[in-house]
């Protein structure tokens, strides 16, 4: 059964933002910690360009790999 | 009960500006017999709310583009309504950018109509009635791409190579076969095992018996791995089988999905193109929900994808199997599990390319209900890995089978990406139509609609990406008539891991297909340059949405090539006669892929060496 909202995300869940930073490893480093901050671990960064006034980033967060068991088929049950 | 009667409506715009949609409301009203009121933009809430009783309408539509302060505005017309005793008779709606149905009810409003609204979703409010959303509009037809073609060769010179060349393979192939060709044929005695059973003609014990002893002679021509799994129940890596509760979980989630699924087209006009997206995340069950999502958001057509690994094994496992990376393995109970999931409108294509298994891929892909399959020796074998005379003897058993189940299948020329010109590519794809039109198959010719490695190193595309993936249609247009589906996917080596980018370049690549008139299309997901980990199903929604928004925008719209087209298509042509020249001197098709007149190791191009050795001469 799906207990969490989480669960019924199909595989995963990106995170687009503009980070302020003054480097790409600065802005790497952020979005990453944000990932983190928002309890998502399975994580990457799909996407990151840098200019000057910061990065365009794209990350990512996996909830469900292909191959794991699925928290959106389990029971097959909704949440809310 | 709703009143399709003659029903008197006040149209009214509350606004300064905005009045279209109450125009085409107006016309859509009309059109279904009603009797319509006008009022032009600005007025104020008390005179609209006198033309009402004036005109002693049923119905008040009025529309408005929400902003500062706008919600009190809206408010106060409702209560200025109730206020003149008009909410006993009247009901009244209110439209518009950022209207949706929970703010209108806020807001006192009988119903609101937001942006997309079906104009019949408001004469079902005028009429009083549930709106029911028509499906039938929606549904959707799988459509035979490679109808209506003659296959007949308009360069007579490159018709007449082409048959001495195919002459020269079935000489060849005559007194040879493979492990794989003999795996197919013992695959097809166990389906017919199975068939005979499930028609009661023989008893369980017998069918089990019979069943035994193919699976012994199967395993006799199979890999190591294989073999073990049968025997040991070992697993390969990264692999495991599927619970019987995720299996029950799946078909209630495609049952509930199914039910409440509508299909979108991508296509704006009849002319654009069919549109398949692939699908291989390594779990069918993960496949499955792709293969929804696409469904419902237009994709006509799906592409089975397997492991690279599974392509280098003799031979299939069975079961319900999942696996963790890319490529979904093929077993004859995970394509059945695909095959019962999919919509009876979506077209679906297993792909027998390269490797191993190819004729029994193709045997499994008819047999079980698959529309289109993929075949290419050439690519196989100069791009794909495969040895070139395995490649060969395997090849024309899978098209054999293709024709003996009327799968259509494309001929892809991928080893272009390796930086083989795109003549030679062309010239082993014409040889492999030219094959399977003589063993009774319908070939639909793929081009790669790329950023062309060989135009990289030349500079050709500095300018445009249009001219080299125009000239290649109109060249293959000038030798032969027969079905394109530029793949794959569309836009190769153009996109980038930014979404937007990749799903810009891939609306663009689809823009051009559709302009020259091809017959279907493969794209990527938005994810098509990212390699870090599995592409995800939003990643296929961007792309099929590029895809439709540039279908929209361009209509029937063409998309004008420069002079250089022409001459690329004519260096094309010359390119294909030259190398099909060199393969009739040379008297042999696979010896010429051995020696390089396919593609050469200074393009990128070598021999696959998967299976090399492994041709039985009888």
């Amino acid at each position: 059964m799906a207990e969490t909202a989480m669960a019924q995300v199909i595989d995963a869940i990106d995170i687009e933002t503009f980070v302020v930073c003054s480097s790409e490893a600065e802005g790497k480093k952020i979005i990453l910690q944000i990932m983190q901050e928002m309890g998502l671990k399975d994580t990457d960064i799909v996407f990151l360009q840098y200019t000057g006034p910061g990065v365009r980033v794209r990350a990512r967060g996996y909830i469900h790999r292909p191959g794991s068991h699925y928290g959106w088929l389990q029971g097959n049950k909704r949440v809310g | 009960m709703g009143n399709s009667a003659k029903q008197r409506v006040l149209l009214a715009p509350l606004d300064p500006v905005h009045d279209i949609g109450l125009k085409i409301m107006k016309r859509h009203l009309e059109a279904n017999g009603h009797e319509t009121f006008m009022l032009p933009p600005d007025y104020k809430a008390e005179e609209i709310i006198q033309k009402a009783i004036d005109e002693k309408v049923g119905t008040i539509l009025i529309s408005r583009t929400l902003g500062y302060g706008v919600a009190e505005l809206l408010a106060g017309f409702v209560d200025l309504a109730d206020a003149a005793g008009l909410r006993k008779n009247v009901r009244i709606a209110i439209g518009g950018m950022a209207i949706r149905p929970e703010l209108a009810a806020e807001l006192g409003f009988d119903a609101g109509f937001g942006p997309g609204t079906n104009p019949d979703e408001v004469l079902a409010f005028v009429e009083g009635r549930e709106y029911v959303p028509d499906l039938s509009k929606e549904s959707k037809q799988k459509k035979d791409i490679s109808a209506g073609y003659s296959y007949r060769y308009k360069h007579e010179r490159i018709g007449q190579l082409l048959d001495k060349i195919v002459d020269f393979i079935f000489d060849w192939a005559a007194d040879k076969t493979s492990p794989g060709v003999i795996r197919a044929e013992i695959r097809e005695k166990m389906l017919r095992a199975e068939a005979v059973f499930q028609a009661g003609k023989v008893s369980e014990h017998e069918y089990k018996k019979a069943l035994a002893e193919l699976q012994q002679a199967y395993l006799e021509h199979s890999d190591e791995t294989v073999r073990k799994f049968f025997s040991e129940g070992i697993i390969p890596a990264k692999t495991r089988p599927l619970s019987g509760s995720e299996l029950a979980s799946l078909e209630e989630y495609v049952r509930e999905t199914e039910s409440r699924m509508s299909i979108k087209r991508v296509q704006h006009i009849g002319e654009n193109p069919t549109v398949f997206i692939q699908y291989g995340t390594g779990c069918p069950f993960m496949d499955i929900a792709h293969i929804k999502m696409g469904e419902s958001w237009g994709a006509d057509g799906v592409v089975h994808f397997d492991p690279s690994w599974g392509a280098r094994t003799e031979g299939f496992l069975s079961g319900y199997l999942t696996h963790e990376e890319d490529g979904s393995v093929i077993t004859p109970e995970n394509l059945r599990q695909i095959k019962d999931s999919l919509h009876s409108s979506t077209l679906w294509q297993v792909r027998a390319h390269r490797g191993l298994n190819t004729p029994e891929t193709v045997l499994l892909a008819g047999a079980i209900g698959a529309d289109l399959t993929k075949i290419n020796i050439a690519y196989g074998a100069m791009g794909a890995g495969t040895d070139p005379a395995r490649m060969c003897i395997d090849g024309i058993a899978a098209i054999k089978y293709a024709a003996k189940y009327n799968l259509p299948f494309d001929v892809v020329t991928n080893e272009e990406l390796a930086g083989v010109p795109a003549f030679k590519a062309f010239a082993g794809m014409l040889v492999v139509a030219r094959l399977a039109r003589r063993l009774g198959a319908k070939p639909i010719l793929q081009p790669l609609f790329c950023y062309s490695p060989e135009m990289m190193i030349t500079g050709g595309m500095e300018d445009n990406y249009v001219d080299f993936n125009a000239a290649k249609i109109m060249a293959l247009r000038k030798i032969i008539d027969a079905p394109m589906w530029p793949g794959a996917p569309i836009g190769f080596l153009t996109q980038t891991e930014d979404r937007v980018q990749s799903s810009m370049t891939t609306g663009l690549h689809a823009a051009l297909a559709s302009s020259l008139g091809v017959d279907a299309i493969s794209i990527a997901s938005s994810d098509e340059a990212y390699s870090g980990g599995p592409i995800v199903a939003a990643s296929r929604v961007d792309t099929l949405q590029a895809v439709t928004e540039a279908f929209r925008f361009f209509g029937h719209t063409k998309i004008q090539p420069t002079a250089k087209a022409e001459r690329h298509a004519g260096e094309i042509i010359a390119g294909i006669q030259k190398v099909l020249e060199q393969i009739v001197e040379k008297g042999c098709f696979v010896q010429a892929m051995y020696d390089g007149i396919l593609g050469a190791p200074e393009d990128g191009a070598y021999p696959g060496r998967v299976g090399r050795g492994r041709v039985i001469t009888l």
